[in-house]
């Protein structure tokens, strides 16, 4: 009896397990593999060249000088991003939810941005953020525009803030950043979480309407904990997509990961690996990608332990 | 199966090299086998027409010769591919390349030197009967511009991995409706370069005199022209970090503290955009591409007529003795192959496009890049073209004028795998210089220059 | 006195009343202002797309942009049709994106299930595992991939397109969160029943998680509709080419600068199919989950 359920376990698992151990799992092992070889490059092996067995390529990626920089912009990006989306959606999903008027009109409103093209996000970016002209803190200073965002802040009576071109500082093109991924990180979490809010058994609503419970409290205690499997999935697929940021970066500041003046300043682990890549340099890019693995791999353990006690299924 | 995958690969990769580590020119030329030629391109589908007809024409002559054109996007979608295709043995025949892609192809020893096949005096039978000489006649080797033709031995060993296929540099752009109602003469010369500057603010103090496209080629040219060291194929690669470099690094950051000069990344738009801009803050002069002389025309009015007329001149010089324009644009390279006549079919094909005056005619013409060799200036189509040549609707002919004008003054940039990386970091190095602020100037260039040398060796 | 105690307090609740009523006036106020200003800036970028497509090539390209075009260019959206060849782009995007979806769908499902109810030795290990794998960035995998499937001989073929990426674990873990849900209790039932356990998938887990399995069939088509490296890398003939490939290629001229204009103007006519599709969908499916009652 045992023994068949789990061989009709193992039924169930075997498409999947099949499809990964080809296309994920064998190249993560031939990863490790590249990793320790030192100095492994595709094109080199390809030509008939041979590599040492050992740390060499770990040993380099973290004598990297901005090494630390890097990891510091990826840790720096995932504590704030993935907060604030999370509750934003979370706030977002339950008041689609909490309305009747609208409602349908709305859903489909934040539905939309699946259809936009990735490319027009980074238009308008640069649109709302970025300053035209030059010579900033020069007398001969000339704005042709200085972006939606200043003039908001104009309006107001505020000073305009130099985001993202030369001469900015890191705390503004961190902050540009923030808003850049949690924007895009929006949709999805909303679609999910509305998805999850859908399938809550509208029973517990209306017992709470006959006890006339506040609001505040069926909020804290109905929706998050009924929603909670989903939160828990938000947050930690968020961290870990959230330690994956790059093409975010590539998209408002171009390959030059900062500011005109300060090239590879807001540079990623993965931004690094991607260096590594297109110089065919895989032994490094793999050594770097194990590194961020391991680092994933603490965080992602920790959010788990801290879900389980948490989270109600 | 898991165990088996491996040791598949590295039979394939062993094979592929080991058949195509020695190749000789075959006595025979090429002895009309069937073969298909892989040739991989970025074209959009504007220029796809233009080589298809050419294929067809190239396929009367050799009909055994199956031409297999694949379009990739843009030139990293062709150089991504090629990688992926060496990693298992499948690399193509013949390939758009820009040298550092070339560079990288080489660590893996898959590119096919062209010195044999060029040198080659085997007659080859065409199918209507002619013949022609494999290699390139003394007549078709002199017709090359000369700049574009050495590109192919940029690569520190002395031999050809490349030719030429089209080709554009930088030219200078300026607002010739204003020069000439000011009477302001278009600079040759960087210094009168910086009195043109000083001039055109003192007219219009909003303005940015001069707009220039790209940090990187900004930095190179000024290198190549004051014969100052960039970087080399062989030895110690990085070599920018000079006193020469750091002095005029210096001169220009002054320029930019006037306000004189700014670039795409300072200005934080297309520097074109300020160029054709006709309120406002404007600029005067503008130096970009010469294949993208459309994007520096101002909007046409509504009777078709322009705000002002375009002039183009050649980029300004440090001296005449040594004029210098750096070289731009797609070459093509051959692959080795375990089957010589692949490699022979390859050469045939890639000799037929580039020698061909009329393809190199009508192609330079569609793309906006100039041909590759001198006599295209002579194809009556081509001269045509270039006799309409105005500062509006024909401002692309006008610009390819230039380019054919300054024919001796090409220079290309030594490749080697980092080589883009040193493009990238002297780019980023002069943005960073020129909006530098605070006391010690020379302080800053030299900690900033130290700056990008590490960042290159660290990429190697 | 008493009466005018009752007058007091009938006062007072009707004071507590208007309070109430004010409050929750107040209340959905903000609710609908906080939804409605986080829907104009989700929405921005969507105008900024349609608003781009229908701009001169010229008026794109000014240094400061403009937030309603001078000129109409529908004309872009001619162009964009004639010059990619759109038809065949969607046929195979669609053949890929509906084909890996259902056989996505089918082994998301069976595996999540397994996760979630059934029993078997080192499940919490190699639940883990599969999460692990999400943490290694993909690009590292291309190049090995590449070598797989060129040793299957699968380039260029609508296989390559779909079965590498059949099984997503990002998918797997949303589908097990929401299988989790559904209680024990009614498991067990059908246990005593004697149901098996597909036909206990299909006919009560399923239906539970319509909401999770439309955000997921949604999601992955997506995917097919924006991927672009891995099939710009193993299927770049005219036969197999998708949508996001063949829209970058074919407005990007020799100087390797893009007409976005017209590239936006070929986004908005093969995303808006797709819009129309799911929202019909979406509204279809929801209203039969409603009606049979078996929601929660």
């Amino acid at each position: 009896m045992v023994n068949s359920k789990q061989w009709k376990a193992w039924l169930y698992l075997a498409p999947a397990l099949v499809l990964l151990m080809v296309f994920t799992v064998w190249p993560i092992i031939n990863t490790v593999r590249m990793s320790l070889l030192e100095n492994y490059s595709g094109l080199k092996a390809a030509g008939g060249a041979t590599f040492n067995l050992g740390f060499g390529n770990f040993v380099k990626v973290v004598k990297y000088k901005r090494f630390v920089s890097c990891l510091k912009n990826t840790v720096l990006l995932c504590l704030w991003t993935v907060p604030i989306s999370t509750l934003l959606a979370l706030l977002i999903a339950v008041a689609l939810n909490s309305i009747k008027f609208l409602q349908k009109a709305l859903q489909t409103i934040f539905f939309l941005p699946y259809v936009t093209n990735s490319i027009a996000i980074g238009m308008v970016f640069a649109a709302m953020f970025n300053i035209v002209g030059s010579f900033y803190g020069t007398e001969n200073e000339i704005v042709v525009t200085a972006g939606i965002i200043n003039n908001i802040i104009e309006f107001f009576g505020g000073h305009r803030v130099n985001w993202i071109n030369s001469g900015s500082t890191y705390t503004a093109n961190m902050a540009v950043m923030v808003v850049y991924i949690v924007w895009n990180a929006l949709p999805f979490k909303i679609l999910i979480l509305l998805g999850g809010l859908q399938a809550i058994n509208k029973q517990y609503y209306e017992a709470a309407k006959v006890d006339s419970t506040p609001r505040w409290r069926v909020f804290t205690r109905i929706t998050v904990p009924l929603l909670s499997p989903m939160l828990a999935y938000v947050i930690i697929t968020g961290f870990i997509g959230g330690f994956k940021e790059y093409t975010s970066i590539v998209g408002i500041f171009g390959e030059t990961m900062g500011p005109a003046n300060e090239p590879l300043r807001l540079n990623t682990m993965v931004g690094f690996i991607y260096d590594s890549l297109s110089n065919n340099s895989q032994g490094r890019a793999s050594a770097a990608a194990l590194i961020l693995f391991s680092i994933i791999l603490a965080v992602t353990l920790i959010n788990l332990w801290v879900s389980k006690k948490r989270v109600h299924y | 199966m898991k165990r088996l995958l491996p040791i598949i690969l590295v039979l394939v990769l062993l094979c592929s090299t080991a058949f195509a580590a020695g190749f000789e020119v075959p006595a025979e030329g090429y002895d009309g086998s069937e073969v298909t030629v892989r040739f991989y391109s970025q074209q959009g589908s504007t220029l796809q027409g233009v080589l298809n007809t050419y294929i067809a024409e190239f396929n009367q002559l050799y009909p055994n010769i199956h031409i297999e054109h694949t379009t990739l996007g843009d030139y990293d979608g062709v150089r991504d591919q090629i990688v992926a295709d060496i990693s298992v043995g499948a690399q193509p025949n013949v390939a758009y390349c820009y040298p550092d892609h070339v560079a990288l192809y080489n660590l893996a020893k898959s590119v096919q030197t062209l010195d044999a096949l060029i040198d080659s005096t085997v007659t080859v039978t065409r199918a209507d009967g002619s013949t022609e000489i494999l290699g390139l006649t003394d007549e078709q080797k002199a017709d090359f511009i000369e700049g574009y033709y050495e590109e192919g031995r940029q690569y520190g060993d002395g031999l050809m991995y490349t030719m030429p296929f089209s080709k554009s540099t930088e030219v200078l752009y300026y607002d010739k409706t204003f020069f000439d109602a000011n009477g302001i003469a278009v600079p040759t010369t960087w210094d009168e370069m910086e009195q043109v500057c000083a001039k055109l603010k003192e007219l219009d103090p909003q303005s940015i005199p001069l707009g220039y496209d790209s940090e990187s080629n900004w930095f190179i040219t000024m290198c190549e022209q004051y014969n100052s060291p960039y970087t080399s194929a062989t030895g110690d690669h990085y070599l920018f970090n000079n006193e020469t470099n750091r002095a005029f690094i210096k001169r220009f950051a002054e320029w930019y503290a006037k306000g004189y000069v700014t670039t795409q990344k300072l200005y934080g738009a297309y520097t074109s955009g300020l160029f054709t801009a006709t309120t406002g803050v404007r600029s005067y002069m503008s130096i970009g591409s010469s294949a993208g002389a459309k994007y520096q025309r101002p909007t046409a009015n509504a009777d078709g007529s322009y705000p002002f007329e375009v002039g183009i001149a050649t980029v300004p010089q440090v001296s005449a003795d040594n004029q210098k324009v750096i070289s731009q644009g797609p070459s093509v390279c051959l692959f080795k192959k375990g089957n010589p006549q692949e490699v022979v079919a390859s050469w045939l094909f890639v000799k037929y496009l580039i020698t061909n005056v009329e393809f190199q005619a009508e192609f330079s013409m569609a793309s906006g890049y100039v041909p590759v060799l001198k006599s295209v200036a002579e194809n009556e189509v081509y001269a045509d073209f270039l006799a309409k040549a105005d500062g509006g609707n024909y401002i692309a002919a006008l610009s390819a004028k230039v380019c054919l004008e300054q024919a001796d003054a090409y220079y290309t940039s030594p490749a080697f795998v980092g080589s883009s990386t040193a493009r990238d970091q002297v780019g980023a190095l002069l943005s960073k210089c020129l909006t530098m602020s605070g006391a010690d100037a020379d302080a800053q260039i030299e900690a900033a220059f130290e700056d990008a040398i590490d960042e290159c060796e660290y990429a190697n | 006195m008493a009466n005018q105690m009752s007058v007091l307090s009938a006062k007072r609740i009707r004071a507590q009343f208007v309070r109430q009523s004010l409050g929750k006036a107040l209340f959905y106020a903000a609710i609908y202002a906080f939804l409605l200003v986080m829907a104009v800036i989700v929405l921005f970028p969507f105008y900024w797309m349609l608003i781009s497509s229908v701009k001169t090539l010229d008026e794109y390209r000014l240094s400061v942009p403009t937030f309603w075009p001078r000129v109409l260019m529908l004309n872009n959206y001619i162009s964009a049709f004639t010059t990619a060849k759109l038809g065949r782009l969607f046929i195979n995007t669609m053949i890929v994106g509906v084909v890996s979806t259902l056989l996505s769908l089918v082994i998301t499902i069976l595996t999540a299930f397994a996760f979630a109810r059934l029993e078997f030795k080192g499940k919490e290990l190699l639940f883990a595992a599969l999460l692990a794998t999400m943490m290694i960035p993909g690009e590292l995998f291309t190049i090995t991939n590449y070598g797989t499937i060129t040793t299957f001989g699968w380039k260029n073929t609508y296989t390559v397109l779909i079965v590498p990426f059949l099984v997503s674990v990002f998918y797997i873990y949303l589908l097990r969160q929401s299988f989790l849900q559904i209680p024990n209790e009614l498991y067990l039932a059908a246990k005593v029943d004697g149901t098996k356990d597909i036909k206990y998938l299909w006919k009560v887990m399923v239906p539970l998680s319509l909401p999770t399995l439309i955000s997921i069939t949604i999601l992955k088509m997506m995917g097919a509709w924006n991927s672009y490296i891995w099939p710009r890398l193993v299927a770049n003939d005219d036969a197999h080419r998708l949508i996001t490939n063949g829209l970058r290629s074919a407005f990007t001229d020799t100087t390797g600068d893009v007409n976005y204009p017209v590239q936006m103007a070929a986004v908005a006519l093969v995303s808006a199919p797709l819009f129309l599709v799911f929202v019909f969908l979406r509204k279809y499916i929801m209203s039969g989950v409603s009606r049979s009652g078996i929601k929660g």
